[in-house]
């Protein structure tokens, strides 16, 4: 598996929702990939996350994913990672 | 119980579940506030190794409407650290804890406090690294309590008090006699589900006579909570009602690691709050509960149904036979019910009296701060013929449960339906219990009484 096999899935059995934790780096490099940069992300990158971030796929046919991170949260909407992400967990 | 594991999922929380909130003039510094939230409910005194605490992972508030809208002008938030003093003992203690700084003392918390106005949407920290007392282990482990309770009370810039710690609870209930069918032990004779009486006394029981809670009390300056920075006298004033409900947070995202530990992230989300007592306990429905305690007062008016025409009055004339046949008979929206809990009493009903914040519906404490406090409080609050007790705000001695089973028995009907004549019942209905006085300290800040000691409870 590649970048989010490394992260830790927990599915909920509810309307097809996951929801995703992830250490810094690992939720780093998912808003990257929802906000569409590409390339690894920079060392400067990486220290700038200090706190942990969760991901919520709240609809997954809109694409909607939560981002969960210190105490706020940020709705993106990307059906690509969506598919990335549901793929993984099969 | 007033709230205490009220719904299902916050039952399964207790220390994030608000179990009673409390807010009156202060008797001995009339120009405060004290406001008094309390969690973890029905703690059992020996709780150990593992004595009671505040959740480190939970957003305890306080919340002021002084504008009439049912949303927070103002905010006092808490939050808890906790520190472990020796990491090779199993033992909260290992030896006697005589001072808040003893090195005895295994696991302590320190808190924060926080101030928000939300109509500026400044935060301003107001203490942090506050001390709580210790858990009341026993004569051996805290030999002194009192002492290290009042070490305990803080203080702060600009003529705040605050104390957050283990205390009695001061509510009282015969719980178990009431959520069996409805019995209330005076009347059990006249119940339509009979048992043998010889031998089953009718003395209310008092299902928390034994437990302890976690409070968290301040007391803050009169004028620093208005909406016009004023010390109110006028009792018929606008500006001398305050909105007043306790609330909890929990994250919305947490993970286990699967180690033993936990991450949280993402904002808040309130997982359980508290205004009138009783009011999700006995008032919304099972399948709302927990939907009650994540919204804000603001939107109660989805809740309004429940208290228009209450279960519990339906039920009182079916449990009870012949008694309640004028409640019977009542088919009209309960307004005294819907003013009292949502609205607030307006003026003209209750002679110098007032405590209404409008027309949006809310399930808030309302405290017209214009009452004085009275030196001779009657239990029965305003029922009772004594305006600074509940409804308006709530004292530590006020029989909540009596007040609010005549209120939904029609007692109070005829406050805005003249027509209506109580049944004889109405005025006489209670479950029994008494507020026992070593529960409740009259003279000093937080008021609410020193915990049972774990090595003499249940005596």
């Amino acid at each position: 598996m590649g970048e989010v096999s490394r992260r830790a899935f927990l599915a909920s059995g509810s309307a097809g929702a996951v929801a995703i934790a992830g250490v810094a780096s690992g939720g780093l490099g998912a808003i990257g990939l929802v906000a569409g940069e590409e390339g690894e992300l920079t060392p400067a990158e990486i220290d700038a996350v200090a706190a942990p971030m969760m991901l919520h796929v709240r609809d997954a046919a809109a694409g909607e994913v939560e981002i969960l991170f210190e105490d706020q949260s940020l709705v993106v909407t990307d059906k690509t990672l969506v598919a990335k992400v549901l793929r993984a967990t099969r | 119980m007033s709230s205490h594991r009220e719904a299902p999922s916050i039952a399964k929380d207790p220390v994030a579940d608000s179990t009673d909130a409390y807010a009156f003039v202060t008797p001995n510094s009339p120009g405060t506030v004290t406001i008094i939230a309390n969690y973890l409910p029905a703690e059992l005194p020996a709780g150990g190794p593992n004595f009671y605490e505040f959740g480190d992972d939970v957003l305890y508030e306080i919340n002021i409407d002084n504008d009439r809208d049912g949303l927070a002008e103002i905010t006092y938030q808490f939050t808890f650290t906790n520190a472990i003093t020796n990491t090779t003992t199993f033992l909260y203690n290992t030896g006697p804890i005589l001072s808040l700084d003893s090195p005895n003392w295994n696991r302590r918390q320190t808190y924060t406090v926080t101030r928000v106005d939300h109509r500026t949407g400044a935060s301003s920290l107001v203490a942090s690294g506050l001390t709580c007392p210790p858990c009341f282990v026993g004569r051996r482990s805290t030999p002194d309590y009192d002492s290290l309770a009042a070490a305990a009370v803080h203080s702060l810039p600009g003529g705040v008090q605050v104390f957050a710690g283990q205390r009695a609870d001061a509510f009282f209930v015969d719980l178990g006699s009431i959520f069996d069918l409805g019995a209330l032990r005076p009347f059990q004779s006249a119940h339509a589900v009979p048992i043998p009486l010889p031998g089953i006394s009718n003395e209310g029981v008092d299902t928390l006579r034994h437990s302890n809670v976690h409070t968290i009390a301040i007391q803050v300056p009169i004028g620093s909570l208005t909406s016009d920075g004023t010390v109110p006298s006028d009792p018929m004033s606008a500006v001398s009602v305050l909105g007043i409900w306790t609330a909890a947070s929990r994250q919305k995202g947490s993970v286990l690691d699967g180690q033993g530990g936990h991450t949280e992230a993402g904002p808040w989300v309130q997982v359980s709050r508290l205004g009138n007592p009783l009011f999700n306990e006995v008032i919304v429905a099972m399948d709302h509960k927990d939907h009650w305690n994540a919204v804000t007062p603001d939107q109660d008016s989805q809740f309004a149904q429940y208290v228009a025409q209450p279960e519990l009055a339906k039920l009182l004339p079916v449990l009870y036979p012949n008694v309640f046949p004028n409640l019977k008979a009542y088919t009209k929206d309960r307004a005294d019910l819907l003013a009292i809990l949502l609205t607030g009493i307006p003026a003209g009903i209750v002679p110098g009296f007032q405590n209404s914040t409008g027309s949006v519906q809310a399930d808030m404490l309302r405290l017209n701060v214009a009452i004085p406090p009275t030196s001779n409080p009657n239990r029965l609050g305003l029922v009772g013929g004594d305006a600074a007790g509940f409804p308006n705000g709530r004292r530590l001695m006020d029989d909540v449960v009596t007040i609010e089973l005549r209120a939904i028995a029609g007692l109070t009907i005829p406050l805005v339906d003249p027509s209506f004549t109580p049944d004889a019942a109405a005025s006489a209905i209670e479950d029994g219990t008494f507020n026992p006085t070593e529960r409740i300290q009259l003279d000093a800040f937080p008021f609410i009484g020193p915990p049972h000691s774990g090595y003499r409870v249940p005596a």
